[in-house]
């Protein structure tokens, strides 16, 4: 049900992105997903990881002189079909849980798209919010799902 | 339309025989001495661990026996501390920025407000203002004493006075041209960017009254000088001044621009070697100091301005013969001035400090876009507060911009740096990088 994203902090200058691309590369780390938020001062990129690469990809880019953290989002399986990702958000809405943001992975289990949600509920904590995802037959997944693609 | 005259406001004083005002200078000096012995606690204490005593001050001579005064004193001494008169006597406070979070602040009283006047009619005289003038001020007006100084020196000629105070450029323009300004008071680098938007704007720099400008507060250049006598087909006058001493007026430039006219009558001007504090003779550059010798609120002896300049006292070609000091060309401290607001880089570590998370490492860089200075203020990123979210670090961004305009009185870009990425440094950290040519 959780995942763990590595968020890196990036100037707007050229060349930024390609220095942490290559960081990835030369320390062999597969990224499963990639998102870009990008806002006319910086950019925040988000990078989703198998478990045995979440360490070495801190550091990496730490040593290289990046500003990178890992947080704990929220992972879900949506069909991939048309509505597919609207009857999970439906849910979310009616339970009053907003988006920060959202993004997918590179990758389908079965015939389920994979998305990467970071949410926002006043009072539950993600542990809750995951729960009532399962508990309304939207599919969790989890980093150990992740860890095998 | 560019008129040139030769105006004098006060001809007997501004044109004395240097004898006489250095007579009137040993005269006022003496009292003003004895004033601040009696009456100021800081001064007798500095004096009585000079060995010094008011007696011993006879004339001008004498004047390199007196210690120092500091920025920091005032400071030290904030808000009351340095004031040689009872509170009540007390009409006016005008303030500029300390080198801290808090201002520094200057008490005058009515003769103090009149002496000051009078060295910003002086000024706008020499620069060809009269009754039938029509002076827009566009400094800020407020604790700063751009505003205000200007305007009692416009109303003290009898001008008609436009009180704009800063900002807004399109309704500047609008009102100098609609008003039919002949005299304009501002920022040298706003001048510019008025004189630049007019034509984006429409208007025909034709339709213009405005003859002539005293142009301050900010260190500028002779190149500037030139760009905007064309822009808006006037004279261009420097002025210059300091809160601690009166405001602008203190020196000011005729005609033959060669120069600015120091008001001998009321201030003492000496020029010292910055790091041994010798009186270095007139032609030599060094450090400004300052003497007030009418202020009777808080008279300052022998300020630091910590402005480079040399004086001049040789016959100038407009009859005034008071001591002319150059353009400024340098700092012995740290001090950046940004659209005429003085900045002490030590204002902005005392925000970061402030601000929990935030790295005190910064670098300041100055630049000057389209003759508008910019300041962009580097500040390392942490692990710490690095967020997933835009919107936390927009937030720190913006807490940080928020508390520089609160603290500094200017709009600063800040930019989040990853760490280690501004250079450290053995000694004292490089903190500036300033891009604005001011030498020519």
């Amino acid at each position: 049900m959780l995942i763990t994203q590595i968020s890196v902090y990036l100037e707007n200058i050229k060349g930024t992105l390609r220095s942490l691309t290559k960081t990835l590369a030369e320390n062999n780390i597969d990224m499963l997903a990639l998102s870009i938020a990008d806002t006319t001062n910086f950019g925040i990129v988000r990078i989703v990881v198998r478990e045995n690469d979440i360490d070495s990809a801190i550091k990496a880019l730490r040593d290289n002189g990046f500003v990178a953290k890992t947080n704990h989002v929220i992972g879900i399986a949506v069909p991939n079909q048309p509505a597919g990702l609207d009857k999970a958000l439906a849910v979310i809405e009616e339970n009053n849980v907003s988006i920060e943001y959202m993004y997918s992975l590179n990758y389908i289990i079965g015939n389920n798209a994979l998305m990467v949600l970071r949410l926002n509920a006043q009072d539950m904590t993600k542990d809750e919010i995951a729960k009532m995802l399962r508990d309304n037959e939207i599919t969790t997944i989890s980093q150990e799902d992740v860890n095998k693609l | 339309m560019k008129v040139n005259e030769n105006k004098i406001y006060n001809p007997e004083i501004e044109c004395m025989d240097r004898k006489d005002i250095l007579d009137i200078q040993s005269q006022r000096l003496k009292e003003t001495v004895a004033h601040v012995y009696k009456n100021v606690p800081m001064y007798r204490q500095r004096m009585d661990e000079a060995g010094v005593k008011p007696e011993d001050i006879k004339s001008v001579d004498d004047l390199h026996l007196l210690p120092f005064t500091n920025k920091t004193d005032l400071r030290d001494e904030f808000p009351y501390g340095l004031l040689a008169v009872d509170k009540s006597e007390i009409v006016r406070i005008q303030g500029s920025s300390g080198t801290t979070g808090k201002p520094i602040v200057s008490g005058y009283t009515q003769n103090d407000v009149d002496v000051w006047t009078e060295m910003v009619a002086r000024s706008l005289t020499a620069a060809g203002a009269g009754k039938d003038d029509i002076v827009q001020v566009t400094y800020g007006y407020g604790l700063f004493t751009g505003g205000l100084g200007a305007h009692q020196g416009a109303s003290a000629v009898g001008a008609m006075v436009i009180p704009m105070s800063s900002g807004n450029t399109q309704r500047q323009l609008m009102m100098m041209h609609d008003l039919g300004a002949t005299m304009l008071c501002c920022t040298p680098s706003y001048a510019i960017f008025l004189g630049e938007s007019l034509k984006e704007l429409g208007y025909d720099p034709k339709e213009f009254k405005l003859k002539s400008g005293c142009f301050g507060a900010e260190p500028w250049t002779e190149e500037m000088r030139e760009k905007l006598e064309g822009l808006f087909d006037i004279n261009a006058y420097n002025i210059y001044g300091l809160t601690e001493i009166a405001g602008p007026g203190v020196a000011f430039e005729c005609p033959s621009k060669c120069g600015m006219h120091v008001n001998e009558d009321h201030v003492i001007a000496e020029i010292v070697d910055p790091k041994t504090g010798e009186v270095l003779p007139y032609g030599e550059t060094g450090e400004l100091v300052f003497t007030t010798i009418t202020k009777t609120g808080m008279p300052m002896i022998r300020y630091r301005t910590h402005d480079i300049c040399t004086l001049d006292a040789t016959p100038c070609s407009c009859g005034r013969t008071h001591v002319r000091m150059s353009r400024i060309t340098g700092r012995t401290d740290d001090m950046l001035i940004i659209r005429g607001v003085n900045v002490f880089p030590s204002q902005i570590e005392e925000v970061l400090l402030r601000i929990s998370g935030v790295s005190p490492h910064y670098m300041l860089v100055v630049d000057r876009v389209n003759s508008t200075d910019r300041l962009e203020v580097q500040v390392e990123l942490t692990d710490e507060i690095f967020s997933d979210k835009v919107s936390d670090i927009e937030k720190i961004q913006n807490a940080i911009t928020e508390q520089i305009k609160s603290v500094v009185g200017i709009a600063a870009k800040v930019k989040l740096v990853p760490p280690k990425t501004i250079p450290r440094s053995e000694g004292k950290a490089k903190r500036i990088i300033d891009n604005r040519d001011l030498t020519k």
